[in-house]
């Protein structure tokens, strides 16, 4: 018994006191107003769907994730939506290991009411086959810090992470068109959640006799106040859910300010959740866009495509005629498709399954290379298009250099898939543009 | 011949040391006995270091490692904030952010006698120093100075009490005075009571002070002097 005294935090009756009498002259213990919300910081974990939201002290990690499950009975075209709240003790010594605690329970429900009454989150669209298969999206939320007024922290927490959240696309297939295909992330974007309007928790704390109303309580004047209301609230100003916490009785007018506050706040909160959403989403579409090991990997293949050509002139003589004619055609706009992807910043959903030593080696010559490299890429282009161009007054050559082109292009597919599909593309425009011209 | 002990270690006082660094080499000191504090530990003739901090020497013999904590190592002399958990027949509990509740005699106060044991309000701050602290008992905290006075230990009333870390205390504490605190009386006046245990009391008339006091030694904790003497200044005339 005494080993728990010694780790409970307590609170001394001189910082009660001075709580209460320094909000009669509309002062708080950190400096704020009594309607002053506290530093709010948002940030993105490298994964999609999670989330670290900071309010001053207090800190909360939320992350999403999603599964296919059998719907509910009565509802089966509507994805589900559970949320579970992790109350560690590294975040407050009071907060117990295992089960969760009252104040637990309460932030999962309130933040749940807030998604859920309010249908902020389109369930319906996460249905894959009716009453067999739907999505079920889980909230995870953490308390890394409580610094006071969790609640707040944990919804904004867990709308940051709804919002960044992409599950996987399915498609339905099979024999009886009742299988679900998964397409993996590199082969198809994954879908983002359809989320309608963010309810925002604001939470007011009433304190002393007069029942004086702050907004965002930290967790020193928790301890003092008699009672809490959180409102949820859009930035329409639709009041989501309310809950009332704590004996003191509260006045309808109170509540109605209170209601008043709380729809500025949301809107400005909102504004923020927007904003640091829209952040890492740009940063997220310019992570695929891949510049440096690019240009590395198309000057190595130029080179690797002079090697095998000495070697397959000797087993070319097998070839076909036919197969001759057909690929001199080709072979001068593979080429120039190549020009083409050196040059440009091709997109490239492989950009995390590079090869590691050939990332190091981007990575080593990034600085100092890369305008050598530019350099390197023409000269090499030049001296294929020419030794091309010769093949092609020689009117027949042997059928070496047409095989060398693609067996370079077969290498080339095989070293990255993803520079195929774009290409094809431009490979139509510059046979048409050739047949033109020749 | 005296010095010669402390020359290996000479080069690593008021320096970083690290758990497992040797500080002295207990082979090599003849007849003299040295005094070790928190972070040290005696393996058989090597002094080593326990925990990451800076070695501190005093003289003539006391060494010990200094730690910015939020936890503090009650140890016999400091003076440190409790807060009163219980009171039993013979001991207050009090609470002084150490690893187990203090002790505080009901009779540990000047004239104390079983007749005029003080009443104190669970939560009550006390200002009180540490007598006792040895390993696997509970810490004995007392509210006389050695010679049995009160000075100024006891309770303390009103004003605001917030915690910081053990190494913020111990800046505050220093001397010279610590710019912040410097600047700021200059200009204004309150009462502060630190203890070496991470709490801080400040009171003055009027509330704002207080709050503008106890938010400036928070927020330039982890300045330079010179940084800190100038948010202290700009800080105090946008007051104005």
């Amino acid at each position: 018994m005494e080993q728990r005294f010694a780790n409970s935090w307590r609170m001394t009756v001189n910082e009660k006191k001075f709580i209460e009498t320094a909000l009669l002259s509309d002062l708080r213990t950190d400096g704020r107003g009594p309607f002053d919300y506290r530093n709010l910081t948002i940030q993105f974990g490298s994964e999609d769907g999670s989330s670290e939201v900071q309010l001053g002290q207090t800190r909360v990690m939320g992350f999403v994730t999603s599964q296919l499950v059998q719907p509910y009975r009565d509802r089966p075209n509507e994805g589900t939506l559970a949320i579970f709240t992790e109350f560690s003790p590294m975040a407050d010594p009071s907060f117990e290991v295992g089960r969760p605690g009252e104040s637990a329970v309460e932030l999962g429900r309130i933040v749940d009411r807030g998604l859920r009454e309010s249908k902020a989150i389109d369930t319906e669209s996460l249905c894959v086959i009716a009453g067999k298969w739907v999505w079920s999206v889980r909230i995870d939320l953490h308390i890394l810090d409580n610094g006071g007024n969790l609640i707040d922290a944990a919804n904004i927490a867990a709308l940051a992470a709804l919002l960044t959240f992409r599950r996987p696309e399915c498609t339905l297939g099979g024999e009886d068109g009742q299988e679900v295909i998964m397409h993996p992330p590199e082969v198809r974007e994954p879908l983002p959640l359809i989320v309608h309007h963010l309810p925002i928790a604001v939470t007011f704390a009433f304190i002393g006799n007069q029942s004086i109303v702050i907004i965002d309580p930290s967790h020193l004047e928790e301890a003092v106040m008699g009672g809490k209301l959180t409102a949820t609230l859009n930035t329409n100003g639709d009041v989501c859910a309310i809950q009332k916490a704590g004996g003191e009785g509260v006045l309808q007018s109170v509540v109605m300010q209170c209601l008043r506050i709380a729809s500025v706040k949301a809107a400005d909160i909102t504004g923020k959740i927007k904003k640091a959403v829209e952040l890492y989403k740009t940063s997220r579409d310019l992570k695929k866009i891949k510049r440096h090991p690019d240009s590395v990997n198309i000057s190595n293949k130029l080179k690797d495509m002079e090697k095998p050509k000495l070697k397959l002139e000797k087993t070319s003589g097998s070839q076909s005629d036919d197969m001759e004619v057909e690929s001199h055609s080709s072979k001068k706009d593979e080429h120039k498709c190549k020009a083409v992807i050196g040059g440009t910043s091709s997109w490239d959903p492989y950009s995390k399954v590079a090869d590691a030593d050939e990332l190091k080696e981007s990575l080593a010559s990034q600085d100092v290379e890369t305008p050598d490299q530019k350099m390197d890429v023409t000269p090499h282009e030049k001296q294929q298009l020419n030794v091309i161009d010769e093949s092609l007054r020689d009117a027949d050559p042997s059928p070496s250099l047409s095989v060398a082109a693609e067996a370079g292009e077969v290498k080339n597919k095989a070293e990255s898939l993803s520079d195929a599909v774009k290409p094809k593309h431009k490979r139509k425009k510059k046979n048409l543009s050739n047949s033109d011209g020749s | 011949m005296e010095l010669k002990p402390s020359i290996p270690s000479s080069s690593l006082i008021d320096q970083h040391v690290f758990p497992g660094d040797v500080v002295l080499d207990l082979s090599k000191i003849t007849s003299q006995t040295i005094k070790l504090g928190g972070g040290l530990r005696q393996d058989g003739d090597l002094i080593s270091v326990m925990k990451g901090g800076v070695l501190r020497f005093s003289k003539p013999n006391k060494y010990w490692v200094e730690t910015s904590q939020k936890r503090y190592v009650p140890s016999a002399g400091d003076n440190v904030l409790g807060i009163v958990v219980d009171a039993r027949s013979d001991n207050f509990f009090v609470d002084i952010k150490g690893p187990t509740l203090a002790f505080l005699p009901v009779l540990a106060f000047e004239g104390g006698t079983r007749r005029n044991i003080p009443k104190f309000e669970m939560g009550t701050l006390l200002y009180v120093r540490v007598v006792k602290a040895d390993t696997g008992m509970n810490p004995e905290l007392s509210c006389m100075d050695a010679s049995g006075k009160a000075a100024e230990y006891g309770p303390l009333k009103e004003g605001f009490m917030f915690e910081t870390s053990t190494g913020l205390s111990r800046t505050l504490l220093s001397s010279p005075t610590c710019p912040v605190l410097e600047t700021l009386g200059k200009k204004i006046a309150f009462e502060i009571a630190v203890g070496l245990n991470g709490r801080v009391w400040v009171n003055s008339s009027t509330p704002s002070i207080v709050v503008l006091v106890s938010n400036t030694i928070i927020q330039t904790a982890s300045m330079s002097p010179t940084q800190q003497k100038i948010r202290v200044e700009s800080l105090l005339q946008k007051m104005q």
